[in-house]
């Protein structure tokens, strides 16, 4: 009975705590569920909540739902006029989805200070801007620093090398440390290191391309062409799908796939398959997500290859060196209760000192480097991080409207019948033309 | 109280049930299929006459789906129907005498689809996938399993080996449910090995052979998950079956009037294949 009793007062006093923690939270924030996404925003939370001039009416609540079709109920609640939540999970490929339901936010004075122009962007819609960005995801070129070495001491690889560039590309080439890589230099490495071109090479590809039929494998293309000067549509909205420099790009990506410098399955390959094929020990170099680099460098994860894998940017292009660059982060849902609550934390959000310590936290932030570097000893991944977002970064021209995913889709299949062989360059280009026409006009 | 009365009393909580699941969500599907409707319009979608059904109709990749998933229902279900049969017949001995070997044989159907293609897209993987590494290891090399030249037998294989089991089950049932008199009488005429069999047991199972090919053949036309699970669309749509297709159209174009109209298509098709095939066992007296 004694049992009962007790059990009885400590769930009414775990009820009561509860509901007098719901009472006093007003601004509810929803977040991107796990991760060190979760774990940084409980964390920025808790110290907004702390702060003596946050209104008891303002302070935040987080909720999470399962990160399985997020983005698909997240368009449907908003659609539908919820006032659930205050403040959600913005992703800059969907921004234009969720616009018409969002208010455009006023960041901190210091925002273009702590994050720069180009992380600023990622939270942009029609010149707007829509969020704080939290946690950035970019591209990586992962390679192999023995092989590398090995190849710029000996003379007579550096011949072979030559010749098989010359060969395939049309252009004799020399060895060169990656941080000096053209996406030809590129190419040729990954000719040199492939044993269907190489038979010596110490490694069976090249390269790994991942090139499922997936919009995200489409985003790590596009820091090729990009660095060629493409673009999805110029200043007057015309689509410029087919242009020289997606050409140049889908026809390396060609060269590549049929010298057999890229696993033969690359068709069904994205990120996992990718980080697998790179952590066998079987490939040279690759271009990968930010978020791989945790893993491929750690030795108990990636043994074979972590403790010669190193990371730097996409190599660089007659129209310089490029990244994709995406985001996550916070914005204002125009039906919530509590707007101004909500705008209130997405303004601390974009301070220097809240910044950091959702960094701090976990969080993926691309800070400028002035910022970062007050935390390069915790946090030392960050700090490419917030200098290629900044240096490197970009959103195609219409990277953020509403049918952003879907060009990406379109992309991923045509792109992916061409590289396949099931359709002509021009086939292929002109389809993809026709459908962004469709989509963003 | 008449017994008609009872009955229907007893039927209605059935009949509500019905209704409301799956009526209410037939009556909407045909309602968002003549509409122009997205998730920004759920509650409101605009009426626009059969643009959906036309769009659809004119749409190649809807063709080529279709070929898709009517190639590989056809295809599948021949092979598992071949392949139970000549199990079945071939183990009937054995398995006779050890029943427990049927638990074995089908075992991969315990497997969900979806599973079974992530367990594929290990095995196959050529540098942690057990086939690739031994063939690496034994031949020097290993083919693209999943390359768009090989990619429609390595997905063909794999739902044959998963869905064998059943027709062999239900064809070991059959041929095990033939009377033993029978086969004895057609002995003592002088019927043996394959002449029994074509002429004696044969016919006997080819009403329960006609069932597992339409039930194998329905379930091939509507596969979705391994396929999905292990090459997604495919290399230019090369993998997209019909499901796949109204999948893509409906959650990543966001085009849910031509998603259903293409799923009322399917139903529709469905309904006729079955009503003629229906008709043709009732015929031929299955």
């Amino acid at each position: 009975m004694r049992t009962v009793r007790k059990l009885f007062y400590g769930g009414a006093a775990s009820a009561l705590l509860l509901a007098t923690s719901i009472a006093q939270a007003d601004v509810t924030v929803l977040g991107w569920p796990g991760g060190p996404e979760e774990t940084a925003l409980r964390a920025a939370t808790e110290i907004y909540n702390a702060r003596s001039e946050v209104a008891e009416d303002d302070k935040v609540k987080l909720i999470f739902f399962s990160r399985d079709g997020f983005f698909d109920k997240l368009q449907a609640d908003l659609a539908a006029g919820t006032d659930a939540f205050d403040a959600n999970l913005l992703a800059t490929y969907s921004i234009g989805r969720y616009a018409p339901y969002m208010t455009p936010v006023s960041l901190s004075g210091d925002a273009a200070d702590v994050f720069g122009e180009s992380v600023l962007k990622t939270m942009q819609f029609d010149g707007k801007q829509y969020g704080v960005p939290t946690d950035l995801s970019l591209h990586f070129l992962y390679y192999r620093t023995d092989l590398i070495e090995e190849l710029l001491a000996d003379e007579s690889a550096a011949a072979k090398y030559g010749d098989i560039s010359e060969k395939h590309l049309g252009v004799r080439l020399e060895p060169k440390s990656p941080d000096d890589w053209t996406w030809q230099d590129f190419a040729a490495n990954a000719l040199y290191f492939s044993k269907s071109v190489n038979p010596d090479s110490p490694t069976r590809y090249g390269t790994v391309l991942q090139l499922k039929n997936l919009l995200f494998n489409i985003m790590v293309f596009h820091s090729l062409p990009r660095s060629y000067g493409a673009d999805w549509m110029d200043a007057d909205g015309n689509i410029t799908v087919d242009s020289d420099a997606y050409r140049e790009a889908l026809k390396m990506y060609k060269i590549l796939v049929e010298a057999g410098a890229t696993p033969k399955d690359s068709f069904s390959y994205e990120y996992a398959e990718a980080n697998s094929a790179f952590g066998s020990g079987q490939v040279a170099a690759m271009i990968q997500w930010n978020a791989a680099a945790a893993d491929l460098t750690d030795t108990e994860k990636t043994p074979v290859t972590a403790d010669v894998t190193k990371t730097i940017a996409p190599p660089t292009g007659p129209d310089g060196r490029f990244t994709h660059v995406h985001g996550l982060g916070l914005g204002v849902n125009a039906n919530g209760k509590n707007p101004d609550g909500a705008k209130a934390f997405i303004e601390w959000l974009s301070t220097e000192d809240a910044a950091k310590a959702y960094a701090l936290a976990g969080g993926a932030t691309g800070l400028t480097s002035s910022v970062v570097s007050d935390i390069a000893n915790e946090r030392p991944d960050l700090v490419p991080l917030g200098e290629y977002a900044s240096n490197y970064g970009f959103v195609m021209n219409g990277g953020t409207s509403a049918k952003a995913l879907s060009v990406y889709e379109l992309q991923a299949k045509e792109f992916t019948d061409y590289l396949s062989g099931g359709k002509s360059l021009d086939e292929a280009l002109s389809a993809t033309k026709d459908g962004m026409a469709d989509l963003l006009n | 109280m008449t017994r008609s009365t009872e009955n229907r009393i007893l039927a209605t909580p059935l009949v509500l049930f019905l209704l409301v699941m799956l009526g209410f969500p037939t009556i909407l599907d045909i309602i968002y299929s003549f509409s122009e409707v997205s998730f920004e319009n759920l509650r409101s979608p605009t009426f626009n006459g059969g643009r959906n059904y036309i769009s659809i109709l004119n749409d190649p990749e809807f063709w080529s789906a279709s070929w898709f998933s009517m190639k590989f229902g056809l295809a599948t279900a021949f092979a598992e129907c071949i392949l139970g049969l000549v199990l079945a017949v071939y183990l009937a001995p054995i398995i006779r005498k050890n029943t427990w070997m049927i638990a074995v044989l089908i075992m991969p159907m315990m497997i969900a689809p979806a599973m079974m293609g992530l367990m594929y897209r290990l095995l196959l993987h050529e540098f942690v996938g057990a086939l690739p590494h031994y063939m690496f290891y034994w031949l020097g090399d290993s083919p693209a399993f999943l390359s768009r030249e090989n990619v429609f037998t390595t997905v063909f294989t794999i739902e044959t080996l998963q869905w064998t089991p059943f027709a062999f089950l239900l064809f070991f049932m059959a041929y095990e449910a033939i009377p033993g008199e029978m086969r004895e009488a057609a002995a003592v005429d002088g019927a043996r090995g394959l002449r029994m069999f074509w002429h004696i047991e044969m016919p006997m199972m080819l009403p329960t052979i006609a069932v597992a090919f339409f039930v194998r053949f329905i379930d091939g036309f509507r596969v979705f998950d391994n396929i999905f699970v292990l090459t997604g669309a495919g290399a230019g749509g090369a993998t997209t079956s019909l499901s796949i297709y109204i999948y893509l159209s409906f959650f990543r174009s966001g085009e849910i009037g031509n998603a259903i109209a293409a799923s009322v298509i399917l139903f529709c098709v469905s309904f006729l294949a079955l009503f003629f095939a229906g008709r043709l066992l009732r015929r031929s007296g299955a």
